[in-house]
């Protein structure tokens, strides 16, 4: 059974290429995101662990917990490096301070690239640097340090004089050295600046200060003893860790963030196995079908049930392995690829000598791509096994329908039903993060799977009614051609132009000229030169090839509406197989429609809730999502024309016992005038102004789920340990911009230190004439501050809107995978149907259709395959948008449809759709009428 | 082209032959055959198997390329014509009635009549349509499926859809090949009233006797060339030739 197997496949070339090829993209994800992962986790964890070399303990702030938004604890007391130094083995003891901050060249703030964090740490000496200057030295008094990339980019040298964005306002500062990381330029893209000590606690508010401390333990001294040692001397408000402990912590946190890209990655690529799946199984489904003889002939020369459907699990199996292998090939392929993509956009991920773990992008990617070969081709072994011997005889043998075929579309609709259930079932429960999101995906699954069932049902009258309106569009066309060959003189040559608009020789020209002009618009050069060269020889050849092939085509025919006809009853004889075909680009397009719900609902829902409740003229934020320095409010507010400069500083902070959640720090006094607040249970602005270090506001979510009325108690633990007992003052509506608690921005300040600057700052304008000036005065009384980003409502709302767009786009990247396969798909389809209906198309050709005819017959049939799987892709991902926009309606989502990227993603299933058909086309087009005629 | 062509022939080949394969493997189905079929005219061509009356067919009905030789339809050259102009010269001039029916399955019978037709994007002339849907007998199964008629009724449905665009001549290949015997004579009575009350130029290809011994004229095959060459024919006749030729 193995031989023919091995033989069945060989022989049928095109469709197991095909059909592999939706494995291999999925198991080439797989893998690749796997290498990725682990390049860059172990790229880190050798900086880290090289950069803690010579460092035997390391001492900071004790955290209360973990923050997944960046909350970091405030600094230590600089006394703790002279009583760490009382310990026992130490040998040297080194303060660092670690902040944010950047080189301002021409009034310009310098961003690292790919929204890396712009750091500040100050310089320390040998043992505990893990910098290696290539030129210059360390900083001294307004000197600093800075790191390779970062010159490079900036095209920055020792001695040049610069200015640097500090808390304290821009300084002058002057370039001592340019450095290496641990022997990178730069880490993960981040820019560095390295101040002297003294110079980052004045700049950056820490005098008296120490954001860790570093230890080296005497000769014979091992770090476990020395943290030991130190741990006995300091409070236990100090974190004490040895080098090594430390440098795992690093590691472990940059692995939490760099798992999230993963985890993204990885449903991306199961979406795409999951597409593929259904790919398999039509092929299968179709290829049993038209080898029925073959198996009743096997079964005649005594095969039994169990070896026939062996051999076509065996065939499945084979190829699944060898997909996946190829994929596992293209994988590796494409970590490289990626690598060289994110360096391209200047994401420099750091990432050490490409390892391959094994079980990961290996073994689980070929586990994955032969599970996916075997569950999509056991109905159709199954059903090769009720093939009868006597079939062989017998031309036109047809397999009985399956006992259960009656009631798919029934089943259908229940796991349809059941799967939106699903859905609605993990919104609405809430809670842990992944375990929702796989109750969705589960979900999803079954909502997809009887999606393709059910829609069986509909596959006719929706090819009925996308037919009819074919043929209307057919029929006017004819009426208008008619009327227009009836034009004397001008109406031949209207015909002529249009023809030559429908020819590719025409397009190939046009294509030419515009890679032409665009080559030769960047000025002759050499390159340019051999560019255009090469792309009108190419150009030529296309040229000249489809003029020759269409050439043969005269004289033109008529477009007739029976293309159109033939095209929908195609599609309609066989709903299983055009249902399963349309399925898989209905599984794309719906998760393309709900991630576009999703999102444009998020971001209407966001920019909504600035309109609603920002009253501000201009909001400030901090570059790269760092925060403000905090005398930018002072600075703001005393800028003639300003009503009010108001700042909003953001901590996470842990409740009660459990859970954490946002702690919002406003000035009770003035934060009324530039947000207007949505009070429940009879809350005013009033309760603001009277707000007492004691006392919080809370949101609605938030006191539903901790249960809270105004006038209850209830205690929070900052990331520092500190702890507060507030009660609640009152309570107001604002599920997108002011979640959890807002506490007076003194007592926050105190009660987080880390967080003491603000994340936003907004700022109101005067009534009348001063007001007007304000805007350009306060851009210029802030440009001491450049590490604020000044925009006014306006141009904040496009810069959200423009992130949020960005991040669609990165969406729809990876979801045309998605696309690509079920277009695989597609083109499989319609070659084994074209190979099924050999003889009817060699008739066709007889009694009189053209070529062109027959391939508009084809594409015909491909475009309203394609639109049905757009149209069922757009319900069902509106309908799942729907469930997550009203399951999350209470956190602020808005149900919002996006007519035009709709009406976007019809278009594109329907060039998907005469894409998928052009090889099939020339296929069907190139058959020999006469052998066709005569095909079995 | 020295030999000229009857000019009222509606089909006529020149010194037709035809080799398939090269070299050793070559085989030459026709070896010089000239014909001409003139209007009206119902032609039976026999032969034995490998004969090569198939492939005398095919090349009258252009749907196959002599090796050498001319052939035209209805006064045009087909010898060189594109691929294009091969299509529509059939689309107007040729009808087919195949063995086998090919009729499109999802198709009614009336849409499988009409479709050459309808592909060649003419107005269609319903009375004639009418006439020949009536002159088969299908009036009343027009809205069919062709899954739901007999074997028979499918020919029919054949016969009217190579009759719908009148072509100049129309082919039958082995129209009774998957008949029984009592279909079989309605529809070689069928084909007989064509010819006979419509003029119809028709070529036929079979083995049966019957069919043959409807034809106005039989034309034996063997070895790629026509060796007999008779008219009008009882289908004793015509069994007693085939078993002359067939001893050659």
């Amino acid at each position: 059974m193995m031989q023919v197997a091995i033989r069945g496949l060989w022989g049928r070339k095109l469709r197991t290429v095909l059909t592999a090829l939706s494995i291999v993209l999925g198991t080439a994800m797989i893998t690749g995101t796997f290498i990725l992962r682990d390049q860059i986790n172990n790229a880190f964890s050798d900086i880290f662990h090289e950069g803690n070399k010579g460092i035997d303990v390391v001492l900071s702030k004790q955290t209360a917990f973990t923050s997944d938004n960046g909350t970091v604890a405030g600094p230590l007391p600089e006394s703790v490096i002279a009583t760490a130094k009382t310990a026992d083995g130490v040998d040297k003891v080194e303060g660092q301070i670690q902040a944010t901050g950047s080189i301002v060249i021409d009034g310009k703030y310098v961003t690292s690239s790919g929204g890396a964090p712009n750091l500040v740490f100050s310089y320390v000496t040998e043992p505990f640097s893990n910098s290696q200057f290539i030129a210059g030295g360390p900083p001294t008094d307004n000197k600093v340090a800075i790191n390779q990339k970062l010159a490079n980019d900036e095209h920055l040298k020792t001695g040049d004089r610069v200015k640097l964005a500090t808390d304290a306002g821009v300084v002058p500062v002057t370039i001592s050295g340019v450095f290496k990381l641990a022997g990178v330029s730069s880490i993960g893209g981040a820019t560095l600046v390295v101040p002297t000590f003294a110079d980052a606690q004045r700049w950056y508010d820490r005098v008296g200060k120490t954001s860790v401390v570093y230890l080296s333990a005497q000769q014979g001294v091992s770090p476990a003893e020395l943290k030991q040692n130190v741990e006995a001397v300091v409070s236990n408000d100090v974190k004490v860790q040895t080098g090594q402990e430390n440098a795992d912590q690093q590691t472990s946190d940059v692995e939490g963030a760099t798992s999230f890209l993963t985890y993204i990655l990885l449903a991306f690529a199961g979406a795409a196995v999951f597409v593929g799946l259904f790919i398999i199984f039509n092929t299968y489904s179709i290829t049993v079908a038209q080898r029925m003889r073959e198996f009743a002939m096997l079964r005649t020369l005594g095969a039994s049930r169990r070896q026939v459907m062996r051999s076509v699990l065996l065939e499945a199996a084979l190829m699944g392995v060898v997909a996946s292998l190829i994929g596992i090939g293209f994988g590796i392929l494409l970590a490289i690829g990626l690598n060289a993509l994110f360096k391209a956009v200047g994401v420099d991920l750091p990432t050490a000598a490409l390892s391959i773990p094994i079980v990961w992008s290996v073994l689980l990617p070929l586990g994955v791509g032969l599970g996916a070969a075997l569950v999509a081709s056991v109905a159709p072994a199954v059903k090769a096994t009720r093939v009868p011997p006597i079939a062989a005889l017998r031309e036109g043998f047809t397999l009985p329908r399956g006992v259960l075929a009656p009631y798919i579309p029934y089943i259908g609709i229940a796991g349809a039903a059941l799967g939106v259930g699903v859905i609605a079932f993990a919104i609405r429960a809430g809670g842990g993060g992944s375990r929702v999101l796989l109750t969705m995906a589960a979900g999803a699954i079954i909502a997809f799977l009887g999606m393709s069932m059910l829609s069986q049902l509909l596959i006719v009258p929706i090819a009925g009614a996308l037919g009819a309106v074919l043929e209307l569009v057919l029929r006017v066309s004819r009426f208008l051609g008619r009327i227009r060959d009836r034009i004397p003189v001008l109406g031949p040559l209207v015909r002529r132009v249009m023809y030559g608009l429908t020819l590719g020789y025409v397009w190939a020209a046009i294509i030419t000229a515009l890679i032409l002009f665009s080559v030769l618009r960047g000025g002759v050069k050499a390159g340019t030169l051999i560019g255009a060269v090469v792309v009108l020889a190419i150009g030529g050849a296309l040229i000249y090839f489809l003029w020759r092939r269409r050439l043969r085509e005269w004289p033109w025919d008529a477009s007739s509406p029976t293309a159109g006809v033939l095209a929908r009853e195609n599609t309609s004889r066989n709903p299983n197989r055009t249902a399963v075909t349309s399925a898989a680009l209905m599984i794309g397009v719906a998760l393309i429609v709900f991630v576009a719900v999703f999102v444009n609902g998020f971001k209407e829902s966001f920019l909504g809730a600035i309109d609603r409740s920002i009253t501000s003229d201009m909001i400030i934020q901090g570059q790269s999502f760092q925060s403000i320095p905090a005398p930018v409010v002072n600075a703001a507010a005393k800028v003639p024309g300003v009503a009010t400069a108001s700042g909003i500083q953001f901590a996470d902070a842990k409740i009660g016992n459990g859970g954490i959640d946002t702690v919002n720090g406003v000035d009770p006094t003035t934060f009324s005038n530039v947000y207007r607040f949505d009070w429940l249970k009879g809350g005013s602005n009033q309760l603001l102004r009277t707000l007492t270090p004691d006392d919080a506001l809370i949101e609605e979510q938030f006191a539903k789920s901790h249960d809270l009325n105004p006038g209850d108690t209830f205690n929070i633990t900052s990331i520092d340990g500190n702890k507060l007992h507030l009660t609640v003052h009152g309570e107001y509506k604002d599920p997108s911009l002011m979640t959890g608690l807002i506490i007076p921005s003194s007592t926050l300040a105190k009660f987080s230190p880390g967080s003491k600057d603000p994340g936003i700052v907004l700022v109101s304008f005067d009534q009348g004439p001063a007001g007007a000036q304000a805007e350009r005065a306060i851009r210029q009384a802030l440009k001491s501050f450049p590490a604020a980003k000044v925009q006014t409502n306006a141009e904040y709302k496009r810069d959200a809107e423009d992130f949020v767009n960005g991040l669609l786009q990165f969406l729809y990247v990876l979801l045309a995978m998605c696309l690509i396969i079920s277009l695989i798909g597609i083109v499989n389809t319609l070659a084994l149907s074209v190979f099924e209906r050999t003889r009817e198309i060699g008739m066709l050709r007889a009694v009189g259709m053209t070529r062109r005819q027959l391939r508009r017959v084809i594409r015909y049939e491909s475009t309203i395959t394609a639109i049905i799987g757009g149209i069922l892709g757009i319900v069902v991902g509106l309908v799942f948008g729907w469930i997550v926009a009203q399951g999350l309606s209470d956190q602020g989502l808005i149900f919002v449809v996006p007519y035009s990227q709709l009406v976007g993603f019809l278009i594109v299933a329907t060039l998907f759709g005469i894409l998928a058909a052009i090889l099939p086309a020339r296929r069907a087009a190139k058959l020999n009428v006469l052998e066709a005629l005569q095909y079995e | 082209m020295n030999a000229t062509a009857t000019p009222t022939a509606v089909v006529s080949a020149r010194d037709v032959t035809r080799r398939y394969g090269e070299g050793d493997a070559a085989v030459d189905a026709l070896r010089g055959v000239t014909l001409d079929i003139v209007p009206g005219q119902f032609a039976a061509v026999m032969g034995p198997s490998g004969s090569g009356k198939s492939t005398l067919m095919h090349i009258l009905a252009g749907l196959d390329k002599p090796t050498s030789g001319t052939v035209e339809i209805a006064g045009t050259d087909i010898t060189d014509l594109s691929d294009s102009r091969l299509t529509l010269l059939r689309r107007h001039q040729v009808g087919f009635i195949f063995q086998f029916f090919n009729l499109l399955p999802m198709l009614t019978a009336e849409e499988n009549i009409l479709l050459p037709l309808r592909l060649a994007g003419e107005s269609i002339d319903r009375t004639w349509a009418d006439a020949v849907i009536d002159q088969v007998g299908l009036s009343d199964r027009r809205k069919h499926r062709p899954s739901e008629l007999s074997g028979g009724q499918q020919q029919r449905v054949a016969i009217a859809r190579a009759l719908a665009s009148r072509p100049a001549v129309l082919f039958a290949d082995e129209p009774t090949g998957n008949l029984d015997s009592s279909t079989s004579g309605e529809i070689l009575k069928l084909l007989r009233e064509m010819v006979t009350q419509y003029g119809q130029t028709m070529v036929m290809v079979t083995h049966d006797a019957n069919a043959a011994a409807m034809a106005d004229r039989v034309l034996f095959l063997a070895d790629g060339q026509i060796v007999r060459d008779q008219g009008r024919s009882e289908a004793s006749d015509v069994l007693a030739a085939m078993a002359e030729v067939s001893a050659l």
